[in-house]
């Protein structure tokens, strides 16, 4: 790499649903992880723009070549277009950070990535290459424990990362943690869209509505147990605007994730030494996209009643509670260290 | 009790670490003490599990009492078929009739697929790939290719969960599962072997395959008294030909697919193991190596995941050459 004047920490969560960066220089910024590219030369002169990332990307989507490239929170298989869409998320968060990516005085970057708690070899080794010529060193780490890290949560305590394409747990007992502390399950935002759309489908044969939609409601209006009001939403039927009840398929497609995600969170506490297990399980940090569904903090510490009695609570700040996490940890190395993983 | 600097610094050095390992494709540090106990358990354990297994067939087949049914001849069992190098020996046991399809019109609706291992991490290459990373990216690859067809897919898992041998058995049974595909890499020796095999339920007396099998059945979760049963279903199980047929179309159209981007690979054709996912599934079923993680070229290629979706695809052809043979079956036969 050339001589730079300048070097920037970043931490970056790269979600399936949404992604998220916060730097050194203080700029912290979420996309959309779509990327799309203009179908033809019609489109391109439309839209103005060789790619499109994020919302405005997600905004043009009839003209363009739509790629929401990540799945269970790491790079899709086998197509190079998934690649090369990755790697403009990457540099469209690099640029939003300020950061100049060209040129004799470009800043030296270091990133922490989180990936899911679980995510392969394979897809580790991926991800760095897709990472060859936006960072200069990279580090990836589990998003859980990025988020620990973040929140110097760091003995006795167990985050549940839920985001679109995974949720991931670890467990924090002051030390590195090892495969047994972590877990990565597949049920979470988008294991959620699929049933909203299905059980929606299923009471409104003749609603017209598509899968962005679907996320919009789930959005603004997730929850499990109890509402008050009736959920209505406005879709086309036979071309008319018609409200129509969701209620019950929003509870029961948001409650579809609670027994595995309960069920596993259970699983690590047991497996946490018996003296700590009380601590741990008051505790349990909730943390992505996800940890916005209404009364889910409510419904895990209900969870944990059946061993004793815990106590679940979201982080202040889910968006940005990975990559701030990350950006924590790229601060903390050691120039030795990055040195050591340099792309 | 150490200061959250102290904690902290020493959290940096395991992720510096971590990232180091998957840098220079060490296996991490938990992997490796696992692994020693495993090995050593694995060996005492499942090795006497399929000792046991073929010295119980040996006595049950010189008394008779399982092939007794067919009143075939008896003879030390050498199952292993090839074919594309060498025609199909007969597995000389009670040889159940073929299902009649024009009598009976079956259709495959539902497909069960089995990612070998996980949880713990099978077979490691040298250079720290797992045999569960692979074999699961490799499942829902084709479960996503399958999934354009009219087949319902399920996957015995999704993540890196383990599950005991019955439990996959159960999954598929319980799913009245109509195909079960179960994937596996192999390790060979000597490691410069790069080769693909498919399995369908049946014994043998071939060493390697006895060592292989022991491998893959190490969690099986069967008791010593299922035994009696496991073997008549290893002798008698008349699912037995359509396996035989469905794993013959899966190794035919592997090889063919993936020999020109590894032009060194060897086809040991189709072969008969008493594999406890093949025994107990109630469906045609066989187990396929895809590759060997013992070999580093091959290492190589699975790392690529060109060659890992061209795996999978291979798959779909077979899973598909073998549906559309039931599909085709209007009196023709295949």
């Amino acid at each position: 790499m050339e001589e730079t004047n300048e070097t920037l920490c970043l931490g970056i969560d790269l979600g399936t649903s949404r992604s998220s960066v916060s730097a050194s220089n203080g700029e912290r910024h979420v996309i959309d992880s779509y990327v799309g590219w203009p179908v033809d030369m019609v489109a391109r002169k439309l839209v103005k723009k060789p790619v499109m990332v994020g919302r405005e990307a997600l905004d043009n989507r009839p003209m363009l070549d739509l790629r929401r490239p990540l799945e269970r929170g790491v790079m899709k298989d086998g197509s190079e277009k998934d690649q090369e869409a990755v790697q403009e998320i990457l540099r469209h968060l690099i640029s939003l950070a300020g950061i100049k990516q060209k040129g004799k005085n470009k800043a030296r970057v270091r990133a922490v990535v989180g990936v899911p708690a679980e995510a392969f070899r394979v897809s580790r080794q991926n991800l760095r290459n897709a990472l060859e010529g936006i960072a200069d060193s990279v580090m990836l780490v589990s998003e859980p424990f990025a988020v620990a890290y973040g929140l110097e949560a760091l003995l006795h305590a167990l985050v549940i990362d839920i985001g679109a394409g995974t949720a991931d747990f670890c467990v924090m007992q002051g030390r590195y943690p090892t495969d047994e502390d972590q877990k990565t399950l597949p049920n979470a935002g988008d294991s959620i869209d699929e049933q909203l759309m299905k059980l929606v489908r299923e009471r409104h044969p003749d609603a017209q509505f598509s899968i962005h939609m679907i996320r919009e409601w789930k959005e603004n209006s997730s929850f499990v147990g109890e509402r008050k009001e009736r959920l209505m939403v406005s879709v086309p039927i036979k071309g008319k605007e018609t409200q129509v009840d969701i209620t019950s398929e929003m509870r029961a497609a948001c409650e579809s994730i609670l027994p595995p995600v309960s069920e596993t969170m259970i699983a690590l506490l047991t497996k946490v030494e018996p003296e700590f297990q009380s601590k741990v399980r008051n505790n349990v940090i909730i943390a992505g996209g996800s940890s916005l569904i209404s009364g889910l903090p409510e419904a895990l510490s209900k969870a944990l009643d059946e061993l004793g009695g815990g106590r679940a609570t979201v982080v202040h700040d889910p968006v940005f509670a990975g990559s701030d996490g990350s950006l924590a940890i790229a601060r903390d190395a050691s120039s030795s260290d990055w040195e050591k993983l340099s792309l | 009790m150490a200061s959250i600097d102290d904690t902290k610094a020493q959290l940096l050095r395991g992720v510096v670490q971590d990232n180091i390992d998957v840098l220079q494709g060490v296996r991490t540090r938990p992997l490796i003490r696992r692994k020693g106990r495993l090995q050593l358990w694995f060996w005492s354990g499942s090795l006497a599990i399929v000792i046991a297994l073929s010295t119980l067939s040996s006595y049950l087949i010189s008394r008779g009492s399982a092939p007794a049914r067919s009143g075939a001849t008896v003879s030390p069992v050498a199952a292993v078929l090839n074919i594309d190098f060498t025609p199909e020996s007969e597995v000389p046991l009670s040889h159940p009739r073929p299902i009649n399809r024009e009598a009976i019109p079956l259709a495959i609706k539902t497909i069960v697929i089995d990612p070998g291992h996980g949880g713990e991490p099978g077979a490691i290459s040298e250079s720290g790939v797992t045999e569960k990373e692979i074999t699961l990216d490799v499942a829902l690859r084709l479960r996503r290719l399958l999934e354009n067809g009219p087949f319902e897919v399920l996957l015995t898992r999704e993540s890196d969960r383990r599950l005991s041998l019955d439990q996959r058995v159960a999954f598929a049974n319980e799913h009245k599962a109509d195909l079960f595909l179960s994937i596996h890499v192999n390790w060979m020796e000597p490691h410069t072997v790069r080769a693909l095999e498919t399995y369908y339920v049946g014994p043998t007396d071939d060493p390697a395959t006895l060592k292989l099998a022991s491998r893959e059945n190490k969690d099986s979760a069967y008791a010593l008294s299922d035994y009696k049963q496991i073997l008549e279903k290893i002798y008698v199980d008349a699912r037995r030909d359509e396996s035989r047929v469905f794993a013959k179309t899966i190794q035919s159209r592997l090889f063919r697919s993936l020999k020109p981007k590894n032009p060194l690979l060897q086809n040991r054709g189709v072969k008969t193991a008493p594999f406890v996912v093949l025994i107990g599934t109630q469906m045609p079923a066989v187990l396929v190596e895809i590759s060997s993680l013992s070999n580093e070229g091959d290492v190589e290629l699975l790392t690529k995941m060109d060659y890992r979706e061209n795996i999978a695809l291979a798959l779909l052809e077979g899973i598909r050459g073998y549906a559309n043979g039931f599909k085709a079956f209007d009196g023709k036969g295949r």
